[in-house]
């Protein structure tokens, strides 16, 4: 009559799928930090207003130290393991896309909607992140002149300008909902997260405006 | 006179090869202190004999009256029509096993439920009848009731993204049945018995933090509270594992 | 069509079909239990207020024994119950409770030092003993000498019924939801299992076992007032009453309460008027104080509702589109009052009604509330009449109840009626065998099927089966509520005789494949007519008041002619139960005496066996 829970207990569970979850955490932990560091840097430009020394400082700090040369492909190769771990998640499948949107569709609730647009956001980011990283690996060092040409070009001004707000709801989206899922965020502070994350993606949004502002204007192309 | 109410009722009968899904309209005048529990069973009584849908308590505490009343799950016996629009549109609750019109098999799903998270405690003592009750504090005694007030009514399931994409997936009430064994010192299962049945893609660790669960649940119970308690849970104990396995002598360290 | 063998087939899956198949099944026999709905949500899940249990633990029940808790139950019944069985319930219900716990049932505990409490509005204080902390608590409930109630939170039957729930999913116990037992299979001796209709797909199924138990709760829904479920129609004591062999135990006794909201009717609890709460009527004016001076709205549950109903009566109803209501004003309470301490009501208001409380009156009428009959049952559970056939819970009449139950002791019924009897039933199990005869099981599935197919073919005519249902439970909620008197019992009977023919000639109005829910009420009408019938026709016959049963005309309990149990069976062809009698008790620990509370008008009986020579028996 008894249950047989001890005889349970003896048998090693399967981790896989716990190790993975972990793991997408903190892919998405180390993409949201370097996503807000590589903001700093280009936004560095702004400091003196689009004269560059800022920023081709610490860009040769770190091409000098090698980490942009390492860190780089480091980078686009954590953003893949990101993006095969998250993408686990993701629906594929015809029937399920369909039932997410129309489930979505009528339930009309945020932090629904808010799972949907990280999904979407994923893709640009993915296809436009790589165009991005290659163009620019493949030119360096990094010049504050450099980026401003490339920018007053016009098209990578376009790429920029829609790129940047996809990054950063997904970032900000992202860290919230790692604050939920790991039950940082809890039902009591729920709303005061909330509300930092759109606070920290609207001041994000319009750093990168002004930076690209910095670059399309104030900087001497070379 | 009351306001008239249009009422948009989704009807499906599966048992019958000629019925098609599709949208109905029903009207009635609005009465005092109407709730939908009122106005369906006035429907069926008075207009169309053959409308499904399920009460039993009338009173918000048996869960069987779920629905997606204006596109959310809800209880419809403490739905008053006061609190919506005149025009009111009634389906299914997704997910579960249409019966018919806006009746599902919520037995069968949650019956695996229980059985999923054996839910249910694991011990090896035997109850003695002479003997005095094992004692609790009062506080924990309230803290469990907090998490067994769930009615099984499946609005969480219905909210729940994941759930209507992969239909193996545990759901929120399960993970706040197990939270409620994990607090109960009565229970002897430890992590591992816990880990091996919610910590996978189906369970805690599929949850993708949607939240729907949490904002309809109508017993208000704390979900999003115990999603996060069991993932951090659930993924420390991997990661511990993890080092005892990788660093030397940590196999030792274990009981 | 599906058959499914089974030793015991527990129809009904509340707490106490469950507790029944939870005792049967971990002693390895095989069970599967029917209910109309998944089983969690059996009507057992709407108690809030608790169970009793003569644990003692908390301060306030200090001194609570088993003999105690007897007396209480004895004195509730009105001396209507049989004491042998009572003597076994208060034995049996702190094992049954302490039992619960071991399960996972987080009771309320004791908490050790100072706390407070209301009466009359008043706060009191209480000190709890250390060396009690953590052990089972206990409330106040109404008709108790002690505090004696266990409760969790406002969940009792919730949790109860979860936990046993979960019993039943560790022993692995076939449950069949969604289906709906519609005839016994009998041979005019032995009970073979049921008919059931399938509510999901609308098919007929099988089930044939060895034992068969009734446990589907209450018959409330034959009135039109009731705090009962929805589903809570009699389906099992009809099933039983068709048989024409089993009897109905004292379906006379129905308990009214007096506080249901209108409309729907669910129940706000007595704390109100405990705590101060007042009764208004139409003109905004206090009754109460008219008819009952001394207690006013505190006087009992039936009293109560009995004025109520006298008051509404007089016009001084508040007219709605759902009939006259009373209020029930508890605005003076304060909100800090309503907000801790009557938190529960706040939110049926708000929630079912969109009333505040604290700033507007509650509408309420008095609604029926529990049945105390049911299947009669012998001490083991076995229904009398047929081999093989037993009851527990509402549905039965096992007879701890007599003609009132106390608040607290129905759910306490339920698990110990379960432990007690599926015991029972398993040793009766041991060794049995039964031969399903093929032409008596096909016999009753034949009558079944030509019954359906006539009624969705209004074969018989096309009376619209609501309109019959409301028909009954006018004549019920009008003529025998709380107030009964020769004249009004006799119209009545006389109506629902007339209902009775109609009830026959229901024909569906328009035809669905499936569960079809117009088809499920029509098959139980012509049931629910007899049994209301039954209740109206016994309550005509008992000239004497006894507990609920209250008749202006005959004010006094009569022990002399009275001391006795009401047996209803229903002949094939009759348009009237058959009534027989039998004396309630074989045992007399309590000799009938006043009960210290209601109207205490006796005529005393001289029987020997029940006053024994003065000396009260003991067992
Ligand atoms: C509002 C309210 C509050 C109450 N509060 C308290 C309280 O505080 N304390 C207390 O002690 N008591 C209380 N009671 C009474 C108590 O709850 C019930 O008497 C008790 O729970 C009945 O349990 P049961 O197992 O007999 O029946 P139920 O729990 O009603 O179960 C009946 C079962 O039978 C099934 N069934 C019915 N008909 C059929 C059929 N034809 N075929 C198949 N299955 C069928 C149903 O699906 C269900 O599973 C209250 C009652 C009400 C209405
Ligand atoms: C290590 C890899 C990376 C390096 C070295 C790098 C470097 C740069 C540089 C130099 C600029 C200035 C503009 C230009 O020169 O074109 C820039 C801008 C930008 N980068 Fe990156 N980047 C990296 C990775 C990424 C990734 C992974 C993303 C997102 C998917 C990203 C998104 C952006 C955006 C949105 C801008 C515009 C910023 C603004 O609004 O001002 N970058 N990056
Ligand atoms: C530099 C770029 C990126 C950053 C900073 C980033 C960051 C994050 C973060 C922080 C999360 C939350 C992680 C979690 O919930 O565990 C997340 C989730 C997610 N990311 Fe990214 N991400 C990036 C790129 C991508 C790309 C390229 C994809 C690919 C399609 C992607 C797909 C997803 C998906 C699907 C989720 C949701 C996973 C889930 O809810 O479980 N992300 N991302
Ligand atoms: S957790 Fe809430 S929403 Fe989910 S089944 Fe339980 S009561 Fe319903
Ligand atoms: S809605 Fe679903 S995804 Fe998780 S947070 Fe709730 S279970
Ligand atoms: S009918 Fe029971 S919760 Fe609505």
């Amino acid at each position: 009559m008894m249950s047989d829970q001890t005889a349970v207990a003896q048998v090693q569970p399967v981790r896989t799928e716990a190790y993975l979850d972990f793991l997408q955490m903190l892919s998405g932990v180390a993409l949201v930090m370097f996503m807000w560091a590589h903001m700093i840097l280009v936004a560095s430009v702004n400091l003196d207003l689009g004269g560059g020394r800022v920023m081709n400082w610490i860009a040769h700090f770190f091409e000098a130290t090698y980490m942009a040369q390492i860190g780089g492909p480091m980078i686009a190769l954590v953003m893949l393991a990101h993006f095969v771990l998250a993408a686990r998640k993701l629906p594929f499948k015809a029937r399920e896309q369909k039932e997410m949107w129309r489930h979505s569709v009528r339930l009309n609730h945020l932090d629904t909607w808010l799972w949907v647009i990280q999904a979407v956001t994923a893709f640009i980011i993915l296809i436009m992140g790589c165009i991005h990283m290659w163009t620019v690996l493949t030119d360096l060092p990094i010049t504050a002149q450099k980026s401003g040409a490339r920018i007053q070009g016009g098209w990578w001004m376009l790429f920029y300008i829609f790129l940047l707000p996809m990054i950063e709801l997904h970032v900000g989206i992202g860290a919230y909902r790692i604050g939920v899922k790991w039950g940082w965020i809890k039902r009591s502070n729920r709303q005061f997260f909330h509300g930092l994350e759109n606070k920290i993606t609207l001041i994000f949004i319009t750093i990168g405006v002004i930076t690209l502002f910095t670059f399309y204007v104030l900087v001497k192309p070379m | 006179m009351g306001r008239p109410l249009k009422f948009n009722i989704f009807r499906y009968n599966p048992e019958d090869p000629a019925s098609v899904p599709h949208m109905e309209s029903f009207h009635l005048e609005e009465t005092d202190a109407m709730t939908l529990y009122i106005a369906l069973n006035r429907i069926r009584e008075e207009q169309d004999p053959t409308l499904m849908f399920d009460f039993m308590c009338r009173a918000g505490i048996c869960g069987s009256c779920a629905m997606m009343i204006n596109g959310r799950p809800d209880l419809a016996c403490h739905t008053k029509t006061k609190a919506l629009p005149a025009e009111i549109n009634l389906m299914p609750l997704p997910v579960f096993k249409l019966i018919g019109d806006l009746s599902v098999d919520t037995g069968t799903w949650f019956r695996n439920m229980n059985e999923r998270v054996r839910s249910y405690i694991h011990t090896d003592k035997v109850f003695d009848p002479n003997a005095d009750e094992e004692r609790m504090s009062n506080e924990l005694a309230d803290e469990i009731y907090e998490l067994e007030r769930c009615i099984e009514c499946g609005c969480c399931v219905a909210a729940c993204g994941k759930a209507n994409m992969v239909p193996n997936f545990m759901g929120a009430t399960a993970f706040n049945r197990v939270a409620r064994f994990m607090m109960d010192p009565r229970d002897q299962r430890k992590t591992d018995d816990y880990f091996e049945i919610v910590a996978t893609d189906d369970g805690i660790f599929g949850c993708l933090g949607l939240l729907g669960c949490e904002d309809v649940c109508p017993k208000d119970i704390p979900l999003q509270d115990q999603l996060g308690m069991l993932r951090r849970k659930m993924g420390w104990a991997s990661v511990r594992h993890l080092f005892d396995k990788i660093l030397p002598g940590g196999d030792a360290k274990k009981k | 069509m599906d058959t499914f063998y089974t030793d015991l087939l527990c129809v009904g899956a509340g707490l106490a079909g469950e507790r029944v198949a939870v005792a049967a099944a971990s002693q390895g026999f095989e069970t599967i239990c029917l209910s109309i709905v998944p089983p969690r949500r059996s009507h057992s899940s709407a108690a809030q207020g608790g169970m009793q249990a003569s644990l003692g633990h908390c301060c306030m029940g200090e001194g609570d024994c088993p003999d105690v808790h007897f007396a209480d139950t004895v004195k509730g019944s009105d001396w209507g119950c049989d004491q042998e069985v009572a003597r076994m319930f208060a034995e049996t219900a702190p094992i049954a409770v302490r039992e619960m716990a071991f399960w996972g049932i987080p009771w309320n505990r004791v908490v050790a030092g100072k706390g407070t409490y209301y009466k009359g509005g008043k706060e009191y204080e209480k000190i709890e003993k250390k060396e009690k902390e953590g052990l089972i608590t206990a409330r106040d409930f109404g008709g108790t000498a002690k505090w004696r109630t266990c409760y969790t939170s406002d969940g009792t039957g919730h949790t109860l019924l979860f936990t046993m729930d979960n019993e039943v999913v560790r022993l692995g116990v076939t449950v069949h939801d969604r289906v709906e037992a519609i005839a016994l299979i009998h041979d005019g001796e032995t009970c073979m299992g049921v008919v059931a209709r399938c509510l999901k797909t609308g098919k007929l199924r099988n089930y044939l076992a060895k034992a068969t138990l009734i446990a589907t709760g209450g018959y409330g829904r034959i009135y039109r007032e009731t705090t009962n479920a929805v589903i809570n129609d009699g389906s099992g004591a009809i099933i039983a009453l068709d048989t024409g062999i089993v009897p109905i135990g004292n379906p006379e006794a129905v308990q009214f309460h007096p506080t249901g909201i209108v409309p729907t009717n669910i129940l706000v609890t007595e704390g109100c008027r405990g705590d101060g709460g007042t009764l208004k009527d139409v003109n905004g004016e206090r009754f109460m104080h008219i008819y009952e001076p001394g207690k006013q709205e505190l006087a009992s549950r039936d009293v109560v509702s009995r004025w109520m109903t006298h008051h509404i009566r007089l016009g001084k109803g508040v007219p709605s589109p759902y009939g006259p209501h009373l209020w029930l004003d508890i605005r003076h309470l304060g909100e800090k009052h309503i907000k801790t301490k009557l938190r529960e009501v706040e939110e049926i208001c708000n929630e079912f009604l969109g009333v505040d409380p604290i700033t507007q009156m509650i509408p309420v009428r008095p609604a029926q509330h529990y049945s105390m009959g049911g299947v009669r049952t012998n001490k083991d559970g076995a229904a009398y009449g047929l081999k093989g056939l037993f009851s527990a819970g509402e549905a039965a009449c096992w007879d701890m109840h007599g003609f009132n139950r106390l608040g607290g002791n129905s759910l306490a019924e339920t698990i110990v009626a379960g432990k007690i009897v599926g015991e029972k039933i398993a040793e009766f199990l041991q060794g049995y065998e039964v031969d399903f005869k093929t032409a008596v099981v096909k016999d009753a599935v034949k009558k079944q099927e030509e019954r359906i197919d006539r009624i969705i073919k209004g074969a018989d005519g096309k009376e619209n089966v609501y309109e019959v249902r409301n028909a009954m439970q006018d004549q019920l909620m009008d003529y025998v509520g709380i107030f009964r008197n020769g004249e009004d019992l006799k119209k009545a009977v006389d109506n629902l005789q007339v209902i009775y023919e109609r009830s026959q000639k229901v024909g569906l109005r328009s035809y669905s494949l499936g569960a079809n829910p117009e088809l499920a009420l029509a098959l139980k009408i012509r049931g629910m007519v007899r049994m209301a019938l039954c209740v109206a026709y016994a309550a005509l016959q008992r000239t004497e008041s006894r507990g609920a049963h209250a008749r202006e005309d005959y004010p006094e309990r009569n022990d002399r002619d009275w001391l006795k149990r009401t047996l209803a069976t229903w002949k094939e062809g009759d348009s009237l139960p058959t009534l027989e009698y039998e004396k309630p008790s074989k045992v007399w620990e309590i000799p009938p005496g006043e009960r210290g509370y209601g109207v205490a008008k006796i005529i005393c009986t001289e029987d020997p066996e029940v006053c024994g020579e003065k000396k009260p028996e003991t067992n």
